[in-house]
């Protein structure tokens, strides 16, 4: 076989996965968006309050549950994460200690999200009493996302050019205001897009929030100690008690937001990323 | 006070990386306000024996040196020694042209705001100053705020030498910063450098024999004997010396091989 040929094959191959690919996203979209559209535009809905045993309820704290899960969780893991990279990236010296964190970094991206359910279920409601709240889903939830948004913020600040820290570095500044000042503005975008997957990541779980956060609440949570009802939580309660009549109207309407927040949160972070990248190069 | 026109004084240096001992015994006094120019074949040392002036070797892991290196009188590599207060005064220029992705203006007020100028009329002058000094003012004055990285390469070289020059250093290092450029790019960085001489004190490293030969008033001439021997000066003295009548037959076989 010649290398035209084999070249030909493999491009129709790639071309093969790429749209099966596409097909598999645009068969869910259009699936659950066709089930759960109308619901989940329905201001009665999208914003409602929940019923526990009738019909008509909606989804309005679970809503909000969501977002601020996302939130506290980001809260909690922006700086950890982001700070352990620089750490790892700029000031480590490459030795044991951090193959040693790396080897255990690696081996926590690999436990499944149902084991860090249990170990924050055991840690803030059995060893510290902690009633199910947004705080405890969301510290387990930074700990579930550690390892993979830690990566990311490391490769996102060694793709930084070695010849800016050098620049920097000749100019008289030190280390750490190399990294303050250089360093982390010019990864900011990638960091940024790197929060893309642990931002879905935390939308979609459900193990965790079913163990630390909740699955039902009437009222909007207020402080992070709040028991709350992420959609993910609250799709799987409702699925499975199929207390309410309309359980099926619940289930499509809620993915349907899921997604709908998944697309803003994904449009949103790639806006911010791309206004960084504006801000870095024209300096600030 | 220390005056013998010396800038530079280094006395049988000697550096390490780890165990790969790259420079031996090099010795070589740096005149103020005179342009030295470092040549030989790739892979001597050239690179690290300049980055030893500014102590941008202490980046490299199990960097080392021995003997000793003297900036007007105090010896650089002493405990007590600033290496901050010494990058201020001895700047450096990159092979690469290497700007911040930042505003041009914010690019040359980089030093100046790292030793606290906050005062924005101040910087403003200081940025002037340092563009008009680069020869780069009158191209790049209505664009101040726009990304230097949308610069050419000549214009993005000779902003990195305005930065060095808005810390208003005594010497300035610049590690082969015409490599990178067009023969017109290079010909407004030699031009400029000739300027600056008569303020600042100039080392370059240079791969561009004629370069040397036009630019500079000394020469040091750098080799390694074997694959794995250290780098060493075999000739250094009066540029016109150098390229004229070397003592050296391997600095004349270099010069003379390199003229084609
Ligand atoms: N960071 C480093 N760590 C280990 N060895 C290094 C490092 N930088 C350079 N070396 C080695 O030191 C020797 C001298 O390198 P240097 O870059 O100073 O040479 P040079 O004369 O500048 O070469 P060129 O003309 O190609 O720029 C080389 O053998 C190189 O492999
Ligand atoms: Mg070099």
């Amino acid at each position: 076989m010649d290398a035209r040929k084999a070249d030909r094959i493999a491009t129709a191959v790639f071309w093969a996965i790429g749209i099966i690919a596409l097909g598999i996203l645009a068969f869910i979209v259009i699936e659950i968006f066709a089930r759960g559209l109308i619901t989940a535009v329905k201001p009665s809905f999208f914003a409602g309050k929940p019923q526990a045993l009738k019909e008509g309820g909606g989804v309005g704290p679970m809503v909000v549950s969501t977002i601020y899960l996302v939130v506290l969780t980001m809260l909690i893991s922006f700086p950890i994460s982001v700070g352990a990279a620089i750490y790892l990236a700029e000031f480590a010296r490459e030795g044991r200690f951090t193959r040693f964190i790396r080897f255990c970094l690696d081996s926590l991206g690999t436990v499944p999200s149902i084991v860090f359910a249990i170990f924050g279920m055991t840690l803030f409601l059995f060893y510290l009493n902690w009633r199910t709240c947004l705080l405890a889903g969301a510290i387990t939830m930074a700990l579930l996302n550690l390892p993979v948004f830690l990566r990311s913020a490391e490769e996102a600040l060694r793709q930084v050019p070695l010849t800016y820290r050098e620049a920097s570095m000749s100019l008289g500044a030190d280390r750490w205001t190399t990294v303050k000042k250089i360093v982390l503005p010019t990864a900011m975008p990638g960091i940024i897009t790197g929060t893309i997957l642990p931002l879905g990541r935390i939308m979609g779980e459900s193990a965790v929030v079913i163990f630390t956060v909740g699955v039902f609440v009437r009222a909007i949570p207020l402080s992070p100690f709040d028991p709350a009802a992420p959609l993910a939580g609250y799709i799987w309660y409702v699925q499975s008690e199929a207390v309410v009549p309309d359980y099926r109207t619940i289930v499509n309407g809620g993915a349907a937001i899921l997604l709908i927040l998944l697309f803003l949160i994904n449009f949103g972070t790639r806006r911010l990323s791309a206004y960084y990248s504006k801000k870095k190069s024209l300096g600030g | 006070m220390h005056e013998n026109g010396y800038k530079f004084e280094l006395e049988e240096m000697d550096l390490y990386y780890g165990d790969f001992k790259v420079l031996e015994d090099v010795n070589l006094e740096i005149k103020k306000c005179c342009i030295t120019s470092i040549i030989g074949p790739s892979g001597c040392g050239k690179s690290s024996a300049l980055r030893c002036l500014n102590r941008m070797n202490d980046l490299v892991d199990g960097a080392r040196i021995e003997g000793s290196v003297v900036l007007d009188g105090e010896d650089i590599y002493d405990r007590n020694y600033s290496v901050v207060g010494l990058r201020k005064r001895v700047g450096m220029v990159f092979q690469k042209p290497n700007p911040f992705p930042k505003t041009i203006y914010d690019n040359v007020a980089f030093g100046p705001r790292l030793y606290g100028i906050r005062d924005r009329e101040t910087l403003d002058g200081i940025v002037e100053e340092s563009l008009k000094s680069a020869a780069l003012f009158e191209e790049v004055k209505d664009k101040l705020r726009t990304s230097a990285l949308a610069l050419s390469g000549g214009q993005q070289q000779r902003l990195c030498i305005a930065r060095v020059l808005a810390v208003q250093p005594e010497v300035i290092l610049l590690d082969e910063p015409c490599s990178a450029l067009d023969p017109i790019a290079t010909q407004r960085i030699e031009d400029l450098l000739s300027d600056l001489k008569t303020r600042y004190t100039i080392v370059i490293v240079t791969h561009n024999m004629q370069q040397a030969a036009r630019l500079s008033d000394y020469t040091a001439f750098f080799m390694i004997e074997e694959q794995g021997d250290p780098g060493k000066i075999v000739e250094y003295g009066d540029t016109n010396t150098i390229f004229t009548k070397p003592t050296d037959e391997r600095t004349e076989r270099y010069i003379t091989g390199r003229f084609g």
